[in-house]
């Protein structure tokens, strides 16, 4: 299998309506051969939507979506070039694990032997790829889902929520599959909702929300990319700031930290304002802190989890 | 990844699964029952008439009919169950060209319903040829007559698979693609023949009849045709189906 650069991933102006509501909206990004990118969104933002109609499980209203320059369906050897996690349980529950890959080998000319390689690498025991998956945990599931992902060797991954219900030895592995793969120059694209995770696993992230891109880039730049600022009129500083494109999130009774303007963008705006400021510095937050301040929490996250 | 390898992994799901066992059962089941019927049955009169003539025992027989419905019931759930389970992402994944899917599906379906009809006659058969030493009669058919009744039946056990599968493609749920098989094979015919009486020999039950040679409301080769219609046209359907809709 080639393992040059050539699968470069391009979303490009990718609108995608349910019943008239658009669940993605003129997305466009790209995803590099070599680096892990992280998809990120809350809950229906789109991911799982975007990664289908790349994969052209779903067809999309406009735009295009390419893999190394072709559509999926176009592929000479489709399921030799990207391996795809995408649900969670996909699988029939009364069919051995052994033999779930057994039937994707067939279809995809491997020899069957490659089936038992890949359990081993996904480190599922023998004697539990014998078993029904309809009796296997979550973890197991998930291991299964990777090892049909890893069964042509594939050199593009694309994998929605793969760490989901992985043990902490799972996922360690997990990230040192990835992190090979993209040393060989392989392209990973990765969706997961576990932020902590993510920041140690991916160097670049696309975040999504409402099925629009809210931001790309790397995670260094990301992580970089707000700022604080200590003003005596922060409410009349909000508005400028909002007008001007930033997105704000209140830190203290005089406190704001401001993402989407760089530094020098807020000194401007404020001295337009004619608004004094005591303290513009950059902060280096944690992903998810950055997450929570681009997009919008879901319905569950403002009315809170039952206790 | 060639058409041969694609039919051959379809094949490996369905028989990876307890459906076909459970099929197999329920084939043994109506062949025991038959074999029952014929050692310890008699008709109104306490006569074993229903078993003493050749043709007699053809109309006892032909299973065609049932493989129509066994099948049915096969391939709706086969199909149905890729999209209740979300196997259909992996199959389309490895074959994107859907309609190329589609026939791979298909065509192990097919060949699992023709194996039920072939299985399902030749167990009846069986089970009445060896119940009749019970009885006073022999068994009187002919060697053609055995022959037709088993080809038939396979034939329909293929065609009921295909519209089995066409179904469940299309409703894309295992209870609702059971519903429509047993709608379409079983509650709506009586009730077409009622609106139009004209139809009475292109209902599925009557065609398998023909082709069984137990029933002469068309002629054998017409109702082979239409048994096969009766499956092309859910499979039309579904591949049109597979065609436009996402897979969600």
């Amino acid at each position: 299998m080639t393992t040059d650069h050539k699968y470069r991933l391009v979303i490009d102006n990718i609108t995608k309506r349910y019943d008239n509501q658009a669940v993605v909206e003129d997305l466009t990004f790209a995803v590099e051969p070599g680096r892990i990118t992280g998809f990120l969104g809350p809950n229906g933002s789109g991911k799982s939507t975007t990664m289908k109609v790349l994969l052209d499980l779903a067809a999309a209203d406009s735009g295009t979506a390419n893999i190394g320059g072709c559509r999926y369906r176009d592929l000479s050897d489709p399921a030799g070039t990207v391996g795809v996690v995408l649900e969670p349980n996909a699988f029939h529950p009364g069919r051995s694990g052994r033999n779930h890959l057994r039937i994707l080998a067939q279809a995809t000319n491997q020899p069957l032997g490659r089936v038992d390689e890949t359990l081993a690498a996904v480190g599922l025991r023998p004697e539990a790829a014998h078993r029904r998956v309809g009796t296997y945990s979550l973890g197991m599931k998930q291991r299964l889902s990777l090892a049909g992902a890893l069964l042509t060797d594939p050199p593009v991954l694309v994998l929605d929520e793969p760490a989901n219900g992985l043990d902490p030895q799972g996922i360690r592995e997990l990230r040192e599959l990835l992190r090979v793969r993209a040393s060989r120059g392989h392209t990973v694209l990765v969706s997961s909702h576990l932020l902590t995770e993510v920041e140690h696993l991916v160097d670049d992230v696309v975040v999504i929300d409402g099925g629009r891109l809210v931001t790309a880039g790397t995670i260094a730049e990301l992580t970089a990319s707000s700022a604080r600022v200590r003003t005596p009129s922060p409410q009349v500083l909000s508005q400028h700031l909002t007008t001007a494109g930033a997105r704000i999130e209140t830190a203290g009774p005089d406190t704001l930290l401001v993402t989407g303007l760089d530094l020098d963008q807020i000194g401007d705006t404020a001295l337009a304002a004619g608004i004094a400021l005591h303290e513009l510095s950059a902060q280096a937050g944690s992903l998810e802190d950055v997450f929570f301040a681009l997009t919008t929490p879901t319905d569950n996250a403002q009315k809170g989890f039952p206790s | 990844m060639t058409s041969v390898n694609l039919v051959r992994s379809e094949l490996r799901k369905l028989t990876t699964t307890r459906m076909p066992l459970t099929f197999g059962a329920v084939l043994i089941v109506l062949a025991v029952t038959n074999g029952i019927a014929v050692a310890i049955g008699t008709d109104m009169d306490g006569s074993k008439t229903f078993i003493s003539t050749g043709a007699d025992q053809q109309s006892l027989t032909a299973f065609a009919a049932n493989s129509l419905m066994i099948a049915g019931l096969f391939g709706a759930i086969a199909a149905a169950r890729e999209y209740a389970n979300n196997t259909i992402i992996a199959t389309y994944l490895n074959t994107p060209v859907r309609g190329r899917a589609l026939r791979a599906q298909f065509t192990a379906i097919c060949g699992g319903g023709a194996v039920l009809g072939l299985a399902g006659a030749a167990l009846t058969i069986i089970a009445v040829a060896l119940a009749l030493p019970t009885t006073e009669h022999g068994f009187m058919m002919s060697a053609g007559d055995v022959a037709r009744i088993i080809v038939a039946s396979g034939w329909a056990g293929a065609a009921g698979a295909v519209l089995g599968a066409g179904i469940g493609t299309v409703v894309r749920n295992t209870g609702g693609a059971v519903t429509g098989v047993v709608l379409i094979l079983m509650i709506a015919p009586p009730l077409v023949v009622q609106l139009a009486s004209g139809t009475a020999p292109w209902i599925p039950n009557t065609l398998a009849n023909v082709t069984s040679g137990v029933a002469a409301d068309t002629g054998a080769a017409a109702a082979v045709i239409a048994i096969g219609l009766w499956a092309l046209v859910p499979a039309l359907a579904a591949l049109w189906s597979v065609r436009h809709r996402d897979v969600t």
